[in-house]
């Protein structure tokens, strides 16, 4: 691995996570990434996610005038707690941002104890 | 015949520095300018590609004026309980320089991925012209 990809591996991208009422959601900022070269894992409690984005670094016949962002590898890991239904994940691409919905744990929803 | 892009590095055009100004006292801050821009040029035109992931077309205003072309609209956040936000969101414009009259009527934007390309053909009376010598 040569110096230039080095520095391409593991652009951080800029990330969301929130909890709303159906489970947690993570927004993720991947521009120029299409959503058929990401690649989504979890294996065992650790969620890892890559893209690389399929901006142009040089178009034929292209001057560059001022440049302020390039083609990036991006990467990103995250531990899943118990409160996540790792089975029903999902994730969807549009506009460059990655969305991943991690539904709550049946098992972790809040109940209330009738008492008998 | 060349686009005065040299606001974006001194801060000298009075339109760009009221708006840096304006992006510094935004969430977004002056260090995370948002939308970031590449700007290209080759004999046809100028192409500008805009770095503005999560935000949909229809939320992006294209403004061209004589001299300038303004890219703005809002980046909105979604509600709910925030463990973590990193990506800024919110109000943003940005408004580059043009010094070369670009032909407006044939202006096209395309958002791929959240990296909107504009391509600005340059008008036809500043293009490069081959003279035929009459000997």
């Amino acid at each position: 691995m040569n110096n230039k990809e080095a520095r391409n591996v593991g652009s951080i991208p800029p990330t969301d996570i929130l909890e709303m009422e159906d489970g947690f959601h993570i927004i993720m900022d991947m521009p120029g990434v299409s959503p058929d070269s990401v690649v989504i894992d979890i294996e065992e409690s650790e969620l890892n996610i890559q893209g690389a984005s399929s901006y142009p670094e040089a178009d034929a016949g292209l001057r560059k005038l001022h440049t302020e962002f390039g083609a990036a590898r991006y990467q990103r890991s995250f531990t899943l707690s118990d409160f996540v239904d790792r089975d029903n994940v999902k994730a969807e691409l549009t506009n460059g941002v990655l969305r991943l919905f991690l539904p709550k744990a049946e098992a972790m929803k809040p109940r209330r104890i009738p008492i008998s | 015949m060349v686009i005065d892009f040299s606001s974006m590095y001194e801060g000298s055009n009075d339109l760009e520095r009221i708006i840096e100004d304006m992006f510094r006292k935004s969430p977004f801050g002056s260090r995370h300018l948002f939308p970031k821009v590449n700007i290209a040029e080759n004999d046809d035109g100028y192409i500008v590609d805009v770095c503005i992931p999560g935000v949909p077309p229809d939320d992006i205003e294209l403004v061209i004026t004589a001299r300038n072309l303004i890219i703005k609209g809002e980046r909105k956040s979604p509600e709910g309980r925030y463990f973590r936000q990193e990506r800024s969101a919110g109000s943003f414009q940005r408004a580059l320089n043009l010094n070369v009259p670009v032909d407006r009527d044939k202006v096209v934007a395309k958002n791929e991925n959240g990296i909107l390309r504009v391509t600005l053909p340059k008008a036809d009376s500043v293009k490069p012209r081959k003279i035929s010598i009459n000997s």
